[in-house]
């Protein structure tokens, strides 16, 4: 690592930092501008409202109240939940971070794995059936939303071969623990995963199509290599830069879908989490998801660029 | 040897200059030649049809409770799509649906494009303060997921579907932003562009006259995956229980519906219907648009 790097890397710090701050800001301010508050749904009125009101700060100046925010939040603590009344924020999102983890890389691994052997295999049998199959499945992956796919799924593989082997093959929808078993988990993360993967599928194939015609991939076969050492080692690694590039996009795909697939599979993570605590007017819930999704795109944003340098050695900060 | 002059020889004559045509007529004709392009536009011809028709005509009310018995398979004499677990007739409602559909998208786009084409031509043209500030603002956007973004706006205005296509459009008109930012920097180093400053044209003369119309091909194209995207966010708002106010039929609320039913295990059509609906309207948008890439923007080709 260069000195070069080491202050690229401050400097993205930085900015992540900036838009954390931006980011908790603005949610933290429209989100107490919503109408109603938490304590509607919990039926308190009158004075005993005032005086919740005033326990939670929620009576101060928003602004005073961010203040107070951001001093907690510099050491790690975003508050009480408004509607489980007394519940620490941070180990709960903490907590459904991990969970939503478990599902977002599990998605991550179909779609890298699902997308760049589809790219790599439609590339190399370039204007066949296969590759017409393959490019169509990635167009209809990431056009399909996500909750049709889950949708197909459930009905295809929980109701249809559930019924027809008598409960033998049966999937399960529905989410049991705090953590999936890989048996209730490939469905979610298929779902998720089959719209990402339909762009690196696109990426893959472009990209691969290129490195294919150039001459040291000809010299290669001209020495007598296996094609697979050929495609594989030779091709794909060049092939794999503008891949990566997109990686980034592919992490905010992914985290929508887990907030969409979520709330189908009943899957206790970030995703439900939010559309609930929006609902339930949480408000310090709200701005701390938010915070924690503004926090894992920009290091995963990071941790491409810094997986660039290593890929292409050319490229240098 | 006599060559015919024609358009055909574009791709093959090589030296031999082509008949001069317009960006449309050039476009429309590569257009014409995509095959799954064409079947798309087809396609979205007829739902605009459905569409216009169910303004007027539905077979049912889409909104009507106990139209047909609950949960009426598809083939129920008078009830082709099947009924939902209200008895409200598919059909009628997936009818309807297609409303909410095409206004979002289209209407969002037509704000997109109008808020993005101004402030991607001002930012990209004056530079400077105003360009860091945008620069700024764009990199804490990307930060979050714009669906985020968009939830919150709504729930913050309020149910509606005005609101829907207003916290849609304010959470994507970024990207077109930023195209055509980009297209103004590159054109307005030009040299046309320093001829009609020096013959005196105002600078609104120069952005809308002659730097938005050299930068067209990109916007219609970007514009075009611009549809797509926000049929699906507010297929997403739906789903989630931001969509439009209940009776109201739409085809993300409808499959939201449908899932009850489908993880009770019984009766996947009132998923099904708007679930295909959906999926088919999008692709068409997407194949659409790739046609009109192809055809606008033919450097771009994939």
């Amino acid at each position: 690592m260069t000195r070069g790097t080491l202050i690229y890397i401050v400097q993205r710090l930085a900015i992540i930092v900036l838009t954390l701050l931006v980011v908790s800001f603005v949610v933290f301010v429209v989100v107490h501008a919503l109408p109603g508050n938490a304590f509607i749904s919990q039926r308190v009125h009158g004075r005993s409202l005032q005086l919740l009101l005033h326990e939670y700060g929620l009576d101060q100046p928003v602004l005073i109240q961010y203040w107070n925010f951001l001093k907690g939040a510099i050491h790690g603590d975003l508050g009480v939940s408004l509607y489980i009344r007394g519940e620490q924020v941070t180990p709960l999102v903490l907590r459904e971070l991990s969970v939503s983890c478990e599902l977002g890389g599990a998605a991550l691994i179909v779609t890298i794995g699902l997308g760049m052997t589809f790219g790599v295999l439609a590339a190399i049998r370039q204007n066949t059936w296969v590759d017409y199959l393959l490019t169509t499945l990635a167009v209809v992956g990431y056009t399909v939303p996500s909750f049709v796919i889950a949708g197909l799924g459930i009905m295809i593989f929980a109701n249809f071969l559930g019924s027809v082997t008598g409960g033998a093959i049966a999937y399960s929808p529905v989410w049991t623990g705090t953590y999936g078993t890989i048996g209730e988990l490939w469905l979610p993360a298929l779902s998720i995963g089959l719209y990402t993967s339909g762009q690196i599928t696109r990426i893959t194939r472009a990209s691969m199509l290129e490195v294919i015609q150039q001459d040291y991939i000809r010299t290669a076969r001209a020495k007598g290599l296996r094609e697979w050492v050929v495609t594989l080692r030779h091709a794909l690694r060049n092939a794999l830069v503008p891949v990566i590039s997109i990686l980034g996009t592919t992490v905010v795909g992914i985290l929508v879908g887990v907030l969409v697939i979520e709330n189908i599979f009943g899957i206790p993570g970030l995703g439900k989490e939010f559309v609930e605590s929006i609902l339930q007017h949480d408000y310090n819930v709200t701005v701390g998801v938010f915070t924690i999704f503004a926090l894992l795109i920009g290091l995963s944003n990071l941790a491409v660029d810094l997986i660039y340098t290593v890929v292409d050695p050319r490229i240098r900060y | 040897m006599a060559i015919p002059a024609g358009p055909w020889l574009e791709y093959e004559g090589g030296t031999l200059a082509r008949q001069q045509v317009g960006l449309w007529r050039d476009g429309l004709r590569r257009l014409r030649r995509n095959r799954l392009a064409l079947a798309a536009v087809v396609y979205l011809g007829l739902l605009a049809c459905v569409c216009v028709v169910s303004l007027f005509w539905t077979p049912y009310n889409p909104n009507l409770v106990g139209a047909c018995p609950t949960y009426a398979l598809p083939g129920t004499p008078g009830h082709p799509l099947g009924c939902d677990d209200l008895g409200r007739d598919l059909i009628s409602r997936l009818m309807v649906g297609s409303q909410v559909s095409l206004a979002v998208g289209l209407i969002t786009a037509a704000i997109v494009v109008v808020l993005g084409v101004s402030v991607g031509l001002l930012i990209g043209y004056v530079r400077g303060v105003v360009d860091a500030a945008f620069a700024l603002v764009i990199n804490v956007f990307y930060g979050v997921p714009p669906l985020m973004i968009a939830i919150v706006l709504y729930v913050l205005l309020g149910p509606g579907l005005i609101n829907i296509i207003i916290a849609i459009a304010a959470s994507s008109w970024m990207d077109m932003a930023r195209l055509v930012r980009g297209q103004t920097m590159s054109i307005r180093e030009r040299e046309f562009i320093e001829a009609a400053r020096a013959g005196g044209a105002r600078t609104g003369k120069i952005l809308f006259g002659h730097i938005f119309p050299n930068a067209l091909g990109p916007i219609i194209v970007q514009t075009t995956y611009v549809v797509p995207a926000a049929i699906l966010t507010s297929a997403f708002f739906s789903f989630l229980g931001f969509g439009v106010p209940a009776p109201q039929a739409d085809w993300g609320g409808m499959a939201s519906e449908g899932f009850s039913p489908l993880l009770a295990g019984f009766d996947p059509y009132i998923l099904l219907w708007p679930a295909i609906a959906l999926s088919v309207t999008l692709l068409a948008f997407n194949f659409f648009g790739d046609g009109l890439r192809d055809a606008f923007d033919p450097r771009q080709r994939r």
